[in-house]
């Protein structure tokens, strides 16, 4: 390799002070020759994943479970002879520990070092590492909870875009599951958020989304400090308390998420007599309900997941729980996030399948465009639509002495605006 | 009405959680004047530990809550004084701080990774701290609650505000009622004078963090059943405890905790009332760091060493000078070439894009070397200016603007908001600049960058790669390229800036502000500067980081990740450019080592917050160490030699204090101590021999030599700068000899600290009033005189103070200053009694008074030493009289043969020819 010499001689030329302008004439040189085949990770018995989730961070979520689900799911396939005579070699997963700049990180290392084909599950709130797989085409599935992702070419969640930009439709379930639970959409609505523009965001989606249901929307309140819960949550429901006419509202809607922040202003709620129905996102979580404040707090509340919950006795279901036993452990707790891992990796089975014996990323991605594919596990999904607009479905859990109640099975329901 | 009741009330229980943690953030600043910005994560820590105790262990609350609280927190308390806080009291501001918020990095992370290692290793199965973990209170579960007319407070609340209140109470109780306490407030009022009066200041500070870390626990205890086990939430706990110090001036506990109170109140009242703020997203969030930048602003003029020529964190030698510039130059031109030859022969993509990434981060740090290295300014809101330029560069690619325009604008808006930040910092110094920036890098936080159109709301700004035409930062050996090339361009702006006419007023004012202001350096004008230049480097940082990263999101680089940085860059070394490029490497390469051996996010956190605290013993960073060793061996052989030369030469002058046969021809000195009676006891009370002291590298005294007699006076004159002063703190033992003895009673005690010789019996009135300003006279007093039987016999021998026994000393005048801080001796006359000019600015009818007082000690037998700078009062009093010139007494005889010429000579220096 003639070109090595040249290369290496003007390097010690421009080391000893021959400037920037031969630095870059010389980087010039080797632009060309970078990009892969589409075939890494990929041999005829294996094909190479690995994910990255967020184990740990600073305030305390973790979403380190979806590792257990993808890996419970990749061991049924494998033992069932993987997909066109190859099986997955799963690595495990990253963690992002929720900062941007360790998800690039870990996607840099999962594709340009561990040579991964695709990288299942991503269930990464702040994950920072979408425009570099992208970039590479590097396919990824997952739990799509951030806007900025949908619509990339390689990303792919297992329902759909959860966030869709202004303009698109966004999901009816959760007003039409509450409406049906409660008998009718004619009640009074409460929507409240915290002080951030995501949130914002979020809450304005919930709201036109109730309202469209037929809801009445009588307050939508982002005014919760966002960094911590308020140290006392007495003004903040005071406001709920008088929303409806001077009375509480039917329900309130809380798009906060997580305990310390739903926890208290429920405790709160209750404390100023709050009698209505409260829903959320994010209670389905069995960790909660190790806390016996939380408990109370949370009893009666109706937590929404966009997953047929683990209290179903469907078969799609019970498999997945002997799937998850038997990686995980007889005494296996379960909670949401091994089922979004679970399906985030079905889902990319699935999609290996349509994709054939010829695997490389580009086949991988011309088989994803009108890819559809239903679950009742999961509802339904189908690309490209699903890329910028959420599927649809969810389910109703109800919180109930310290246990959780199937109280909605999931279904799916037409978006609407 | 009932609302508003409601509101203040339930607001008054929070407040009182901010006051007890502001309480011990002001006494542990004000005691050993560390500004503890990781007194958040030591209530974290007790938190975290009472909710392993109680719902890991099963522990009831009530053994548990205490334990906490009551034992963890004083621990914790000692072992940070041990480890780190005792030497930080001597050490740099920069280093102060910075060390501090390594802790707040490292020790929430050292919790957590104590569980992970307590779980993993040994199979406990202990709680991790999830978000659904919620972590319990004090009080019963669960929680109980009552309504009063309309207002409802639960069993938490009420327990909260009890302990508080009991809290509080007990500390006042501490502070006001106790020798503890009251050597506390002496140490925090006087440093100084307080070692003179047998205060340990080290014991003192020792005790000071030990209860500030238990009102942290009380504090962290108490609020987590409302936060939750989230080290974020302390971090804002934090912010809000220090508005309430900061509205106490960092000195007053009880101005401290009523702002503390009134925080909470006012926080609820926004809440409640502030619709108005609906439509700003943020602004209510802040709430506390505006009124914490408000307050800042108001408040806290930096009023320290104003008028002192001491520079605060005066720059290290450069220990390389004596190499020569080629060697210097060598590490960092070889390097960079065998990066490049490595690069484009066998390295691969994954480690030449960690090299990239290791690159930006050190372009990013080449911004603390301009604003910290060479400012001596700590500024936390770097992350704030490098996502603001990303952000605005974003937007304007998004307005069709090409990109070279986009950049400068970006740059541009980093450079205004750096002005911004500049502006407090030209009132304020040190920790208090320090609080302000990270007000207002939380504040672009929380409210700035939430404007939708600003940061694309949670989407961000796509970044294209910037094209070069014939290649593009895709390609990462572009990048890295790129990098070394800016870097290099930084790095000689850098140092064209140390060594231009900027460079030195720079370092002008930042060795000693006022000088520099008197010789006609804009203080203003520099600090703008290095915080411009700053921002626009690390604006410059945060746009290549979007455009690296293909996006750029207002989350990407949240404030606290300017914490790792600080942390980072300075223990590597932030005065020089090569300490940032280590610093990027170190960020890009430990995690991928560390990843080897572990999958824990904590032990990487732990590392880089443990990095901030080595600081305490390395305050110049790793780059200068090996080479500061060094120094020091030339230095300590250096002072050695310097030592013996003296003691060489001053074989005479040990004879000098004795009548002076080789000087005066007349001169035989009433000394009690007879020149052939070495074999009795020597009836000397204090004695200095070839006493050699200094200050750092000066040295003040060159072998000074002087006995004391027990019921003798001596008169210790000279001219402006001889060395009194230095003589009288030598023997005192606020100043450590370098060589020489100083003997109390025959006994050597030159390795005695100060408070324990006080203990001995030697009593300095230091120059000036030596009395404690901020404390009653009662106070003053029973420092030194704990029982009241011997306070009563001082008011009878002072009747004036008597009446005043409950004022401030600080309020008293000049003469009954005097009468206070002599007050103590009257009663327990000590051993010996060394005063420092203790007729400066009195009338001369209280001078007279003051001359009595120390006729009649020496009619107790009292040894006095009595420095003045004007002879003619002393001389009426003295038997003996010494002449100081140059760091040496030149003379010394009995009163008698002082006359006129004598007195002339010695002031012109004529004596020193005569020897």
């Amino acid at each position: 390799m003639p070109s090595f010499r040249l290369r290496s001689g003007m390097f010690f030329k421009s080391a000893a002070g021959i400037g920037l302008a031969a630095l870059l004439a010389a980087c010039a040189t080797e632009t060309a020759s970078s990009g892969g085949s589409g075939s890494q990770g990929v041999t005829d018995k294996t094909v190479k994943v690995a994910g990255i989730v967020t184990e740990t961070s600073a305030i305390g979520y973790s979403s380190a479970e979806a590792e257990l689900g993808a890996r419970a799911r990749f061991e049924r396939a494998n033992a069932e002879g993987g997909v066109h005579g190859r099986t997955v070699e799963f690595l495990g997963a990253e963690d992002d520990a929720m900062t941007s700049a360790t998800g690039v990180t870990a996607a840099r290392r999962l594709v340009d070092k561990e040579d991964v084909f695709a990288v299942v599950p991503v269930s990464a709130p702040a994950f920072g590492g979408a425009e570099y797989l992208d970039q590479q085409k590097v396919p990824w599935f997952g739990w799509m909870t951030n806007p900025a992702w949908c619509g990339l070419s390689t990303a792919f969640g297992f329902n759909g875009c959860l966030t869709p930009q202004r303009g698109e439709k966004i999901p009816s379930w959760w007003a039409a599951q509450l409406g049906a639970e409660l008998g009718g959409t004619d009640g009074s609505v409460w929507v409240q958020s915290t002080d951030t523009s995501s949130s914002k965001i979020g809450a304005e989606m919930i709201s036109r989304s109730f309202e469209a249901s037929g809801f009445e929307l009588v307050g939508l309140s982002s005014s919760v400090p966002a960094a911590a819960p308020p140290q006392d949550w007495l003004p903040y429901v005071n406001k709920v308390m008088e929303s409806d006419g001077g009375g509480p509202p039917d329900v309130v809607v809380s798009v906060m998420s997580g305990t310390k922040h739903n926890g208290g202003f429920y405790t709160a709620l209750k404390k100023a007599g709050y009698k209505g129905a409260i829903t959320d996102a994010t209670s389905y979580d069995p960790k909660v309900m190790a806390d016996p404040q939380s408990v109370a707090a949370l009893e009666g509340v109706y937590a929404a997941p966009q997953l047929e919950p683990f209290e179903s006795d469907i078969p799609e279901i019970v498999q997945m729980k002997a799937d998850l036993r038997k990686a995980g452990g007889g005494d296996l707790v379960f909670s949401q996030h091994m089922a979004t891992g679970y399906w985030a990796a079905d889902v990319f089975l699935k999609m290996l399948e349509k994709t054939g014996k010829d695997l490389t990323r580009e086949n991988f991605l011309r088989a994803a465009d009108g890819f559809s594919y239903e679950n009742p596990g999961f509802g339904r999904v189908a690309y490209p639509q699903n890329k910028t607009q959420p599927t649809g479905c969810g389910a109703l859990v109800r919180i109930k002495g310290g246990g959780f109640e199937l109280a909605r099975h999931l279904e799916c329901f037409d978006n609407v605006g | 009405m009932t609302e508003l009741i409601g509101y203040i009330l339930s607001g008054l229980v929070t407040g009182a959680v901010f006051a007890l943690m502001g309480s011990g953030l002001t006494l542990t600043y004000a005691t050993t004047g560390v500004f503890n910005f990781a007194h958040g994560a030591v209530g974290f820590v007790a938190a975290l530990l009472f909710f392993e105790l109680t719902v890991g262990a099963g522990w009831p609350t009530w053994i548990a809550g205490p334990v906490a609280v009551a034992v963890a927190g004083p621990l914790l308390g000692y072992l940070l004084h041990l480890t780190m806080f005792r030497r930080l009291s001597s050490a740099g501001e920069t280093a102060q701080i910075v060390a501090t918020i390594g802790l707040t990095i490292a020790l929430p992370a050292l919790g957590l990774g104590a569980i992970d290692l307590l779980n993993g290793v040994f199979g406990l199965s202990l709680p991790g701290v999830t978000e659904g973990g919620a972590a319990r209170g004090l009080g019963p579960r669960p929680v109980e609650t009552w309504e009063f007319a309309g207002i409802t407070l639960d069993s938490d609340q009420l327990i909260a505000f009890t302990v508080a209140a009991l809290t509080a109470a007990a500390l006042w109780a501490l502070m006001r009622r106790t020798p503890l306490g009251l050597r506390m407030r002496a140490a925090v009022d006087r440093r100084t004078l307080a070692e003179l009066r047998g205060v340990d200041v080290d014991r003192a500070s020792a005790q000071a963090w030990m209860l500030g870390s238990t009102l942290a626990a009380v504090a962290g205890v108490l609020i987590v059943p409302v936060v939750g086990l989230d080290s974020a939430a302390f971090l804002v706990l934090l912010f809000t405890s220090a508005t309430a110090a900061v509205f106490g001036r960092l000195a007053s506990i009880p101005v401290t905790f009523a702002a503390g109170l009134a925080l909470g109140v006012l926080q609820n009242l926004v809440a409640g009332y502030g619709d108005f703020a609906q439509d700003v997203t943020g602004i209510r969030t802040a709430v506390p760091v505006l009124l914490l930048f408000a307050g800042l602003l108001v408040l806290n003029r930096s009023r320290d060493r104003v008028a002192g020529s001491i520079a605060e964190d005066p720059p290290p030698p450069d220990y390389l000078a004596d190499l020569p510039r080629w060697r210097r130059a060598l590490p960092w031109g070889v390097s960079p070439a065998v990066l490049l030859v490595w690069m484009f022969t066998i390295g691969d993509t994954y480690w030449i894009g960690v090299v990239s990434q290791g690159l930006l981060f050190a372009l990013i740090f080449c911004s603390f070397v301009v604003v910290t290295g060479i400012g001596g300014m700590v500024n936390l809101a770097q992350a704030a200016f490098a996502t603001l330029a990303a952000l605005t560069v974003g937007l304007a690619l998004s307005k069709g603007l090409p990109f070279g325009l986009a950049l400068v604008l970006g740059i541009a808006a980093a450079a205004v908001a750096g002005v911004v930040v500049a502006l407090p910092a030209l009132r304020l110094g040190g920790k208090v600049l320090t609080l302000a920036t990270l007000a207002l890098a939380l504040l672009a936080d929380q409210v700035l960058f939430q404007i939708d159109g600003f940061g694309n709301g949670t989407l961000g700004w796509q970044m294209p790669a910037i094209s070069l035409g014939f290649a593009d930062t895709n390609d990462p050996r572009t990048r890295v390229v790129l990098l070394l090339a800016l870097i290099a361009l930084v790095g000689l702006l850098i140092r064209n800036l140390e060594r231009s006419a900027s460079g030195r007023a720079i370092l002008a004012v930042r060795s000693a502000p006022s000088a520099a202001q008197v010789i006609g350096i804009s203080a203003t004008r520099t600090k703008i500067t290095l915080f411009v230049m700053s921002a626009a480097i690390a604006g410059l940082g945060g746009v290549l980081f979007g455009v690296f990263n293909g996006l750029i999101t207002t989350t990407d680089l949240p404030a606290a990740t300017g914490f790792v940085w600080l942390a980072v860059v300075v223990v590597q070394g932030v005065r020089r450019v090569g300490g940032a490029v280590l610093g990027g490497m170190f960020m890009v390469f430990v995690p991928e080592v560390l990843h080897l051996f572990t999958d824990s996010q904590h032990v990487g956190s732990i590392l880089f917050g443990l990095g901030g605290i080595a600081l305490a013993m390395h305050p110049d960073g790793v780059l200068s160490q090996a080479a500061e060793q060094r120094y020091r061996r030339r230095r300590e052989r250096e002072q050695r030699e310097l030592a013996q030369a003296a003691a060489a030469q001053d074989v005479a002058p040990l004879d000098l204090a004795r009548p002076s046969k080789t000087e005066g021809p007349s001169a035989t000195v009433r000394e009690p101590s007879p020149a052939t009676g070495e074999e009795r006891a020597p009836v000397e009370a204090l004695r200095l021999e070839g006493a050699v002291a200094g200050y750092g590298d000066t040295t003040v005294l060159r072998g000074v030599d002087l006995v004391v007699a027990p019921g003798q006076v001596v008169a210790l004159l000279g001219a402006n700068g001889a060395g009194k002063s230095t003589t009288c703190l030598a023997a005192a033992g606020i100043v450590p000899l370098t060589t020489g003895r100083v003997r109390l009673d025959g006994a050597d005690v030159t390795a005695l600290p100060a408070h324990r010789r006080a203990g001995a019996g030697v009593f300095l009135a230091p120059e000036g009033r030596g009395v404690f300003p901020g404390l009653t006279v009662e106070e003053n007093l029973a420092l030194r005189l704990p029982d009241a039987a011997s306070r009563a016999e001082a008011y009878d021998r002072l009747p004036a103070l008597a009446d005043r026994r409950t004022i401030a000393a600080g309020a008293l005048s000049g003469g009954e200053q005097q009468m206070l801080a002599l007050a103590p001796a009257l009663v327990r006359p000590p051993r010996v009694l060394i005063a420092d000019e203790p007729s400066l600015g009195l009338a001369p009818r209280v001078v007279d008074q003051v001359f009595e007082l120390f006729d009649e000690l020496r009619s107790g037998g009292a040894a006095l030493l009595v420095v003045e700078e004007k002879a003619t009062g002393v001389l009426a009093l003295a038997d003996t009289v010494a002449f100081m010139r140059l760091g040496r007494v030149v003379w010394s005889g009995a009163r008698a043969e002082v006359d006129d010429d004598l007195l002339t000579s010695a002031y012109l220096g004529a004596l020193e020819g005569a020897r």
